[in-house]
């Protein structure tokens, strides 16, 4: 095009079709396993079969023999390459060395222990088959209350309870309250292990230029970035001769917001052997060793009187954390910590959580990371005194809200939460799902044996992740625009979506600020050459906080375009509106086009101007954004069978504004499977030994297109004050609400047997033998 | 994902393709089950014919009063077969209960059934249906009776060597009703149970019930006293879960993470009374 | 994973007992054994070859026999480990006459590791159980 069109339409709020999925849907895009070079070599990853081992020896002279290898590396060879770095610190939290090969010992299933190296993929994998490892197999354990048990085998030698932490917090006067209370409602529950299973998953391609003292790292990560400083730091290169590179993500949900063992062993690799190399993983390894999600034991304790306030909450989590610490491993369960008292009023709450060592794959931030359990907790436990009270669980819910005049409230753990109005989803969602004909309903199907439920959940979360206090790499975020001397518009930011649609939403925002059309702006992400610098996307924030400083960016763009086009039309009384920058007096314009011409040939510039059009911002949020909402779910149980069938899934959500009410719903519709496939379908189960025995498709049930009910979306809008742009984020919204709703209403349809709770997945075997037991 | 070096061949003829076999290759019929296998390198053969390739057995033709469907016809191709739908629509019926979209467009009848994986779905229609398979090896032409044709879990009657060369099933006859009724399983879409049922009424009475159950054992089954429990009745409410409750009767059958052996039972108790259930229904 | 059953064998405890004790006879039941060598009381070396659907693979493993107690029960132990994983099975086996052979019962446990797990927990159970039935089929043979 050789124009950039000025124009008055604008495209925030609107439902505008995703701008990246034409090359996704034809398969055209760019992934890791993609990018081909001259003289790439292919790399496979011996892995450890048992789960605890001494590892007495390796053989690797057979498989350097073998046709194509020209290098084979274990532990001893990476030995000064850096630990996999935990970034999050907990008082007195113990760090075992995480090394990128095992050394003299393995402690999961799956733990790398040798890299073959070879000029082919196959005859890679074929080497690999002659690394001869010699273990000395240690008993394991899998289940973290098991691991806390007297005993118990020690994961790491050196810390024979397996307790990597605990952490304390509480808030208000605990005791006084549970004193007071006319009574108290407990539960132990689960939030079992998940794995985060992204369509594409992880790859690298390590390139290394030893004549320009260069690594080009192309790795499917969330954080481009941050995988740049801290890989360096792992291979002890400067910081500034590393490049990452992140092609076509194919799915993160927090498993790729992480530094993983592979990134600085391909680099290692590269360097070593001056040739590109590439590793690809396999579903299996997948399985194996990308980081899963949830692994939670929660012990409850809600007080309450009479009438239905909550009084206080004492919360105890057994966090299975795995056998080591990745990126954030041990933050995880902190988050679930701050949201304990969900929406609710309750000043006073107590928490403790021991991390626990495990002989599995290390757990870490996957969708929602510790706010699916802490929302998951607080639900049940409302509905639980509900139906203690004999309360209506909506009306117990209203009772205990947080009042929508009493922003910003301070909550218990310590929160400021932004703006809300509570209420409003639940009774929008009460109105669609048409609640008191339901439960009209429910009366008479109950006559006929029918089992019916239905089931709410009023979430909140922590978004816009968030202010640096509370992140351990900082928590802003920036962005970069550009505006060519053509008027075209490069955006580059350092959020690094991949697949939440800013290629879209920042157009959006970009083209309503400029006044130019959509495809006048080309959003760049993932790419440490081109982008200034950034922490990435997770935590529902790159909206919020990338978004802002793209809006101030822009703002500052719009200042210096005001100005070249006050200077081209010699006068002072201009207004820059639609893409044009125009003369209050004259009523003459200047085209964006026009002004950016001039801008670069700067024959002649405004004072104190430089030439070009170009404004980096790197903003830091005051606060986190707080979002929420209520879903509720009807379900209908095949009394013989046990099967769940969802009839209704309501879904009502406020996330402040929304940019994009397609892509909103979009979310909402992904959290929701996922949500529904920890409530219903999936559990990572590790045998006595540490066995992985669900680690195939086969075994595990991840939803698929035809499980999925309808999903009937709604919002509210209630915009937060945190950012100009009055945006929360949306990204995990639909997994936190989705779980507690779904086991909410199957509880409800069983409570004439006196079912109080049951744990996720529901699986029909446990729904039938409680039908079963109760008839 | 990567599997030892093979050799792949797609011979054009039945003939060329039972030599290749004789001499010791590996038949690939689909690949649904055996891909897989060999991508974790828990399979490995040194050498695979591709029976998919070839054309002359992949039909679905009537003659003499039955339904001749060759080995390599797809599961997509046999649920949405118009004249199995008419004439033995519970073989149709069973195919689109099969894995999803990609494994019914890949599949075939031939493979399946060779593979004998014990929770697959056609051996239930098979064993209702009183199926017969035509197998041939090199120097072998034969036809074995589905009843004898499944011996364990992925064992079958079949020599080394031999191949099923086509499917054998009856033409339904007027007054007969068919279902297939399963209980998914959430992750491989296999069957926890499957049991298909055919109805056949005369002058109001039962007249032949014949029930196949997989999914529950190793080995794909007829409930035969379950079926004689039936016959000869009206075929009340009672009448049917009485003989559905026999479905299960000293089998012993497996469990797993989504399914134990009490529950499978029970589970084939639930569906037999609803494959027959809806089978009488569709006799009229 | 619990394994347990029980199997009728048309001989006398005494004598299956003795039987089950050869290690000729072990190697002969025992799926996919080429053949077991003493390594010393009760124990012995094994290589295995296993087949099972499309699935193959060798093993080399090890066969402990423990627990004695003559014509009524002993534990047997058997391992293997290859390439694709490894696999054990151990169990109490408790001999009874009835009807005049012997019911031979068992109560265990089997375990997978390794790319082997991946084959499919679905079918471990069924698996293990066709293994037993082998083991107990070909023991009959090989004993009359």
């Amino acid at each position: 095009m050789a124009t950039t069109m000025t124009q008055t339409e604008t495209f925030v709020g609107k439902r505008v079709r995703r701008r990246e999925d034409p090359r996704l849907i034809t398969g055209t895009a760019t992934y890791v396993e993609d990018i081909q070079m001259p003289g790439m070599h292919y790399a496979v990853i011996v892995r450890s079969p048992h789960a605890a081992a001494r590892i007495r020896s390796i053989k690797t002279k057979q498989a350097e023999a073998a046709p194509g290898v020209v290098a084979v590396y274990t532990g001893k060879d990476t030995e000064r390459v850096g630990p996999v770095p935990c970034g999050a610190s907990l008082p007195g939290l113990r760090v075992p060395h995480h090394h990128v090969l095992a050394t003299d010992r393995v402690y999961f299933v799956g733990h790398p222990v040798a890299v073959v190296v070879a000029t082919d993929r196959y005859l890679a994998r074929d080497a690999a088959d002659l690394v001869e490892v010699d273990y000395d197999v240690l008993p394991a354990v899998a289940d973290p209350e098991k691991a806390l048990a007297k005993g118990a085998p020690a994961v790491h030698p050196e810390w024979p309870d397996n307790t990597a932490f605990t952490f304390h917090q509480e808030g208000g006067d605990v005791d006084k309250a549970f004193a007071e209370a006319d009574l108290v409602v407990k539960q132990r529950m689960t939030s079992q292990r998940l794995i985060p299973m992204a369509l594409e998953t992880r790859g690298v391609v390590a390139e290394w230029r030893g004549a320009d003292r260069q690594l080009n790292l192309y790795t499917s990560t969330q954080i481009p970035h941050l995988v740049r400083t801290l890989v360096a730091q792992m291979l002890s290169l400067e910081e500034n001769r590393m490049r990452v590179v992140t092609p076509e993500v194919g799915g993160g949900f927090g498993s790729k917001l992480n530094v993983y063992a592979e990134e600085a062993l391909m680099g290692f690799v590269a360097m070593k052997i001056n040739k590109p190399v590439k590793w690809i993983e396999s579903r299996r390894e997948n399985f194996l060793c990308t980081i899963h999600g949830r692994g939670h034991v929660d012990y409850y304790e809600v007080a309450a009187k009479r009438d239905g306030t909550i009084l206080g909450i004492k919360l105890k989590i057994i966090q299975d954390l795995g056998a080591y610490h990745q990126l954030l491993t041990p933050a995880i369960p902190t988050l679930s910590v701050l949201m304990m008292p969900g929406l609710y009023k309750t000043k006073n709450v107590r928490a403790d959580i021991v991390g626990v060592f495990t002989n599995c794959m290390p757990t870490d931030a996957y969708r929602g990371a510790g706010r699916p359990e802490a929302t998951h907790g607080i639900e049940r436990m409302v509905d639980l005194l509900a139906d203690e009270l004999k309360m209506d669980p909506a009306e117990i819910r209203l009772k205990n809200f947080v009042g929508k005049d009493e922003f910003p409230y301070a909550t218990a753990t310590g929160l400021m939460y932004d703006s809300g109005d509570y209420a409003a989803p639940l009774k929008k969602a009460l109105e669609i799902v048409g609640y008191q004909k339901l439960r009209q309903e429910q009366i008479e199907a109950r006559k006929q044996g029918k089992w019916m439920g239905i089931g709410i959940s009023t979430y909140g979360e922590i978004c816009a992740i968030g202010p640096s206090p509370a992140t351990p790499a900082g928590g802003w975020e920036s962005a970069t625009v550009k505006i060519e001397p053509s008027g075209k518009v490069t955006v580059m930011t350092g959020a690094c979506p991949h697949g939440q649609g800013e290629e879209t939403t920042f157009a959006q925002i970009t083209a309503d600020e400029l006044g130019v059309g959509l495809d006048d702006v080309l959003v760049i992400r993932g790419d440490t050459a081109i982008v200034q610098y950034g922490i990435g996307t997770f935590g529902s924030r790159a909206t919020a906080i990338g978004g802002t400083a793209l809006y101030f960016a822009l703002q500052d763009l719009k200042a210096k375009i005001k100005k070249f086009g006050a200077m081209l039309l010699e006068s002072e009384d201009v207004t820059f509106s639609a893409g044009q920058v125009t003369c209050n007096r004259t009523g003459k314009s200047k085209s964006l086009q026009e002004i950016a011409g001039a801008s670069y040939r700067a024959l002649k510039l405004p004072p104190e101007t430089e030439p070009g059009l170009l404004a980096t911002r790197f903003w830091e949020p005051p606060n986190f954004t707080f979002p929420f909402g209520a879903h509720i779910v009807v379900s209908d149980i095949d009394g013989e069978t046990g099967q769940i069938k969802i009839r209704r899934y309501v879904a009502v959500d406020d996330c402040g504004n929304m940019i994009n009410p397609l892509l909103v719903d979009g979310q909402v519709h992904g959290g929701v499977a996922q949500g529904l496939g920890q409530a219903l379908w999936e559990q990572v189960v590790y045998d006595d030994n540490g066995q992985l025995v669900t680690g195939e498709l086969m075994d595990y049930a991840v939803p698929r297109a035809h499980m999925m009910p309808w999903i009937e979306n709604d919002h509210t809008t209630t915009p937060s004050p945190v950012n100009p742009l009055g945006v929360k984020g949306v990204g995990e919204a639909g997994t936190i609400g989705c779980s507690p709703a779904v086991v909410n209403s199957v509880v409800d349809a069983l409570s004439p047997l006196g079912v109080r709770h049951i744990d996720m997945p529901l699986t029909p075997e446990k729904i039938w033998k409680l039908i079963a037991g109760g008839n | 994902m990567i599997p030892q070096k093979f050799e792949y061949t797609a011979p054009k003829t039945l003939d060329e393709a039972l030599l290749l076999l004789a001499a010791g290759a590996k038949p690939l019929a689909g690949g649904m089950s055996l891909i897989p296998m060999m991508k974790l390198r828990l399979a490995a053969p040194e050498h695979l014919v591709d029976l998919g390739k070839l054309k002359d057995l992949n039909y679905i033709r009537e003659t003499d009063g039955t339904l001749h469907i060759g080995a390599t016809t797809t599961h997509a191709e046999i649920e949405s077969s118009p004249i199995l739908r008419k004439k033995c629509p519970l073989l149709a019926e069973t195919a689109a209960a099969i894995g999803d979209v990609q494994v019914r467009n890949m599949g075939t009848i031939g493979g399946s059934v060779a593979h004998a994986d014990p929770a697959a779905d056609y051996p239930a229609a098979l064993q209702a249906l009183e199926a017969k398979l035509a197998l041939k090896g090199a120097k072998s032409d034969r036809i074995v009776a589905a009843a004898d044709f499944f011996v364990d879990a992925f064992t079958t009657a079949l020599q080394p060597n031999e191949i099923i060369r086509e499917v054998i099933v009856p033409v339904e006859a007027a007054g007969t009703g068919t279902s297939y009724q399963k209980m998914f399983h959430p992750a491989s879409g296999f069957a926890i149970v499957g049991i298909a049922a055919r109805v056949r009424k005369k002058a109001g009475n039962i007249a032949l019930v014949r029930i196949g159950v997989t999914g529950l054992s190793n080995r794909p089954y007829r409930a035969a006293t379950a079926e004689k429990a039936l016959e000869g009745k009206l075929g009340s409410a009672t009448e049917i879960q009485n003989a559905a409750a026999l479905v299960a009767k000293g089998v012993d059958a497996n469990s797993d993470l989504h399914a134990s052996a009490e529950y499978r039972r029970h589970l084939a108790v639930v569906h037999a009374a609803r494959a027959l259930m809806t089978a009488l229904a569709r006799t009229a | 994973m619990k394994i347990s059953g029980s199997y009728t064998l048309p001989l006398p405890p005494e004598r299956t007992y003795q039987m089950m004790q050869d290690p000729e006879v072990l190697a002969r039941a025992i799926p996919g054994c080429e053949g077991l060598e003493k390594t010393g009381e009760g124990e012995y070396r094994m290589k295995m070859q296993m087949a099972l659907a499309s699935l193959s693979g060798a093993f080399e493993g090890r066969v402990r026999i423990t627990d004695q107690t003559p014509s009524l029960s002993f534990r047997l132990v058997v391992e293997g480990a290859g390439r694709i994983g490894f696999v054990k099975g151990e169990g109490l086996l408790k001999l009874r006459a009835a009807d005049g052979g012997t019911e031979v019962s068992y109560e265990g446990e089997a375990q997978v590791g390794g790319t082997i797990a991946a084959v499919g927990q679905r079918l471990i159970d069924g698996t293990a159980k066709m293994m037993i039935k082998k083991f107990f089929e070909k023991f009959a043979e090989a004993a009359s």
